[in-house]
């Protein structure tokens, strides 16, 4: 017995001098992640440290001047700010969090990634593989929670996979239609070393996963020989034509065309709001004109858009007589809501581009001035209400005077709810990439780390969020990151006091019976100064455009809240699950 | 309600069947038999998934849907005609002492079972066939007392003279055969 074991020691230590020297030169598996966030070109990451993920972080205290590491203040504050970074800026959003809470905390904006076509790259410690599965201190089952909402997800046992699955990671987060990508990575394949040298090659394609980005020719000239015998065409486009970059091919395809269009609620600033064929936004609380006229055309281009249930109303009533054209990159998309009689799959930048030369020029001043002429019956029984300077001052006014004095250049960052609509409506956007909002999940507290991601995203670009009351409260923790990193960001609170939207809805469908969305709010001046965040209050119209200068002036983020009208409604509206045809002004 | 058989081919790796049954949760839609097994291609996997669903349309997005997780290479959904397709059933038979006894022969020539096991007082015959086929001989044989009965998922092929395999991405076709 004796004899066999003293063979068995010898031996590991043969086996390990042998290595030694080699095992110098080879990464752990938390270096090589490192290594591989330095190949895809990542220079910031958001992300909250943990047992699970400490080896990582170990790593990580040696690439510190080549990766910006924000720390949060809880995780879904890494996940949204990860999102508004993306958003801004095309990249990919990085998250680094540990196992167990830390992993379920990043939930909410996995899913809101998911739903919105956000590329994130989701880095989630995870107990050591020989736990796994035993209920192990925060231990969850990353891969089972997050598989019905993310793109794509593994789980990393060897430091040897971590090369290859990282490289695909990025590219399956960032190409076909973005997303999230979840990467479980065990806290012992973090610590180990590989086995053999770091090499890292980029994937561009995938044998199973390989998204069509150029169109078939065949789908281009159905495409294209319907919309040259259009007589009353119309243009929805959506979040696609940002995720494209194909803000100047939109352009171009519509001035050619001189084809009306829309924008869905997260395509907003794809298009100036200054276009002369930009008739608005459609959805539930969108314009009236974009809108109703989804009844009136014949045939309907939907590029980059899905056709989601806050657009279309009842969708069985929902542009019944148009033809339509859809641009769309998921095939899985094609007909899911409409039946597209000419679905073109593609990117939509490749696809305006090859329409281009298909289509004829065209005139459509006459059917273009029909949308105008419903805007004067908008202007005159909503736009001149928000903006009558009449009461307490109104959401409205805040977000028009912003836009004036910013002129229309600011990227804004929203939450949910009545505020976010408001701004939707009232600023008028000159650059793309410049309206940042939780749009398909519709995630309360969403702003405020997602301001500051987008001011890590564009720097050099004034960020303003735009947040209600009852929103700031669901993330007000991360008030700590923005003074930590001293990031200037701008931020509005709309305090109505109310959970406004629902409140709303309470008043028109459920017969004003106000059930619990009164709010009792702290003193967020108070509270931003607390955590090192210069503000103040304005509740006076004639205070008003001082405040927002003072706001815009300041050199450092700052808080600035705006007492308005309590029982404001947002109009024009869509009921739910009614058409657009009821559509109410009032 | 129509059947429908979905074959999903895909890269044979942990945590599949969950992406993949999810859909079928999501949507609401109950899976009447499911089968999995490796393919003639080595590191690809075989799906063969029954449904009853009333709307093509929506069969037809689902299996959209499906084609969307990442490992999964091609998706192919078949209405009962396009296929050939079985099933394989056991039953434990029970034969005691001084029972009434089996008639192989009826078993074999007219039900084309076989008896696959003798025990001491039962044995187990196995058949191969449609649900229809299967459930026919089950009534058949009840009366000698069924102490066990197991039935298995569909497996289908195509009735078009290609495998399935032609379909999928041409790196695969030239991957090498499993055995």
């Amino acid at each position: 017995m004796g004899n066999l074991l003293e063979i068995e020691l010898k031996q590991e230590t043969l086996t390990t001098s042998a290595l030694s020297k080699d095992e110098q030169t080879f990464h752990s598996g938390a270096q090589a992640m490192m290594e591989c966030l330095l190949a895809e070109s990542v220079d910031t990451i958001f992300g909250y440290p943990g047992g699970a993920i400490m080896p990582t972080y170990d790593a990580l205290y040696d690439y510190i001047d080549r990766i910006n590491h924000i720390l949060v203040r809880h995780e879904q504050g890494a996940g949204h700010a990860a999102q508004g970074f993306a958003r801004v800026s095309g990249r990919t959003g990085v998250c680094l969090v540990t196992s167990g809470p830390g992993g379920t905390n990043l939930i909410t904006p996995i899913a809101d990634a998911i739903i919105d076509c956000t590329p994130l790259v989701c880095i989630v410690g995870q107990v050591k593989s020989n736990l796994l599965g035993t209920d192990a201190f925060q231990e969850t089952d990353m891969i089972g929670v997050t598989t019905p909402v993310c793109k794509w997800n593994y789980q990393i046992t060897d430091p040897n996979e971590v090369p290859e699955i990282m490289a695909k990671a990025f590219f399956i987060a960032k190409s076909g239609k973005p997303g999230p990508v979840v990467i479980d990575f065990t806290r012992d394949a973090q610590a180990a070393k590989m086995t053999k040298p770091f090499v890292y090659n980029k994937v561009e394609k995938m044998v199973s996963y390989n998204p069509r980005v150029v169109p078939k020719q065949e789908q281009i000239e159905k495409a294209a020989e319907l919309i040259n015998k259009a007589k009353r065409p119309y243009i929805l486009f959506g979040h696609g034509v940002l995720i494209a970059e194909a803000v100047q091919e939109l352009i171009d395809f519509v001035e050619k065309t001189d084809i009306p269009c829309a924008s869905t609620l997260l395509g907003l600033s794809a298009m100036p709001n200054n276009h002369p064929n930009y008739m608005g936004w459609l959805g539930m609380h969108g314009m009236y004109a974009p809108n109703v006229m989804t009844d009136e055309c014949d045939i309907l281009i939907a590029v980059g858009m899905r056709f989601d249930d806050r657009v279309t109303g009842d969708s069985t009533k929902f542009a019944p007589q148009a033809r339509i054209i859809h641009i769309e990159i998921d095939p899985s998309e094609v007909d899911k809501i409409k039946k597209a009689e000419a679905p073109v799959i593609g990117d939509a930048k490749e696809a305006l581009k090859m329409l281009m030369p298909l289509v004829k020029k065209g005139d459509f001043t006459g059917w273009k001035n029909e949308f105008r002429k419903l805007d004067v019956k908008e202007y005159d029984k909503v736009t001149l209400r928000d903006l009558s300077q009449e009461g307490k001052i109104k959401m409205a006014e805040v977000v028009a005077l912003l836009s004036d004095k910013t002129n229309g250049e600011a990227c804004i960052v929203v939450d949910v709810g009545q505020h976010q609509m408001v701004t939707a409506r009232y600023y008028q956007f000159k650059k793309a990439n410049s309206f940042i909002a939780s749009g398909g999940l519709g995630t309360m507290g969403f702003a405020i780390p997602a301001s500051f991601g987008a001011k890590v995203g564009a720097p050099d670009r004034e960020v303003v969020g735009i947040i209600g009351d009852g929103c700031f409260q669901m993330t007000i923790q991360e008030l700590g990151t923005i003074a930590q990193s001293g990031l200037a960001v701008k931020m509005i609170i709309l305090n109505n006091n109310f959970l406004g939207m629902v409140r709303q809805w309470q008043q028109l469908f459920y017969d004003n019976r106000y059930s619990f969305v009164e709010l009792q709010n702290p003193d967020f001046i108070t509270i931003a100064r607390g955590f090192g965040i210069d503000g103040h209050t304005c509740s006076e119209r004639e205070n008003l455009s001082d405040s927002l200068d003072k706001m815009l002036d300041s050199k450092k983020a700052y808080l600035l809240e705006v007492i308005v009208e309590k029982e404001e409604n947002v109009f024009p509206m869509v009921p739910a699950g009614t058409s657009v045809s009821e559509i109410r002004l009032e | 309600m129509t059947t429908y058989t979905i074959c999903v081919f895909t890269e044979n790796s942990i945590g599949l069947l969950n992406k993949i049954t999810i859909i079928f949760t999501r949507r609401r839609i109950n899976i009447e038999s499911l089968t999995v097994s490796e393919t003639e291609r080595k590191g690809i996997s075989r799906f063969t998934i029954v449904i009853k669903h009333e709307k093509r349309e929506e069969v037809e997005k689902l299996v959209r849907q499906i084609r969307k997780i990442i490992e999964v290479l091609a998706v192919f959904g078949y209405l009962n005609e396009d296929i050939v397709y079985n099933e394989i059933a056991l039953y434990k038979i029970s034969t005691p002492l001084n029972g009434k006894s089996v008639d192989v022969e009826t078993i074999n020539k007219v039900y084309k079972a076989w008896v696959v096991y003798w025990g001491l007082d039962y044995v187990v015959i196995e058949k191969t066939g449609t649900e229809t086929e299967i459930f026919d001989f089950f009534r058949y044989i009840k009366p000698h007392g069924i102490i066990e009965f197991v039935r298995s998922g569909r497996v289908a092929v195509g009735k078009t003279p290609q495998g399935l395999i032609e379909y999928l991405p041409e790196e695969i076709t030239e991957w090498e055969y499993y055995l």
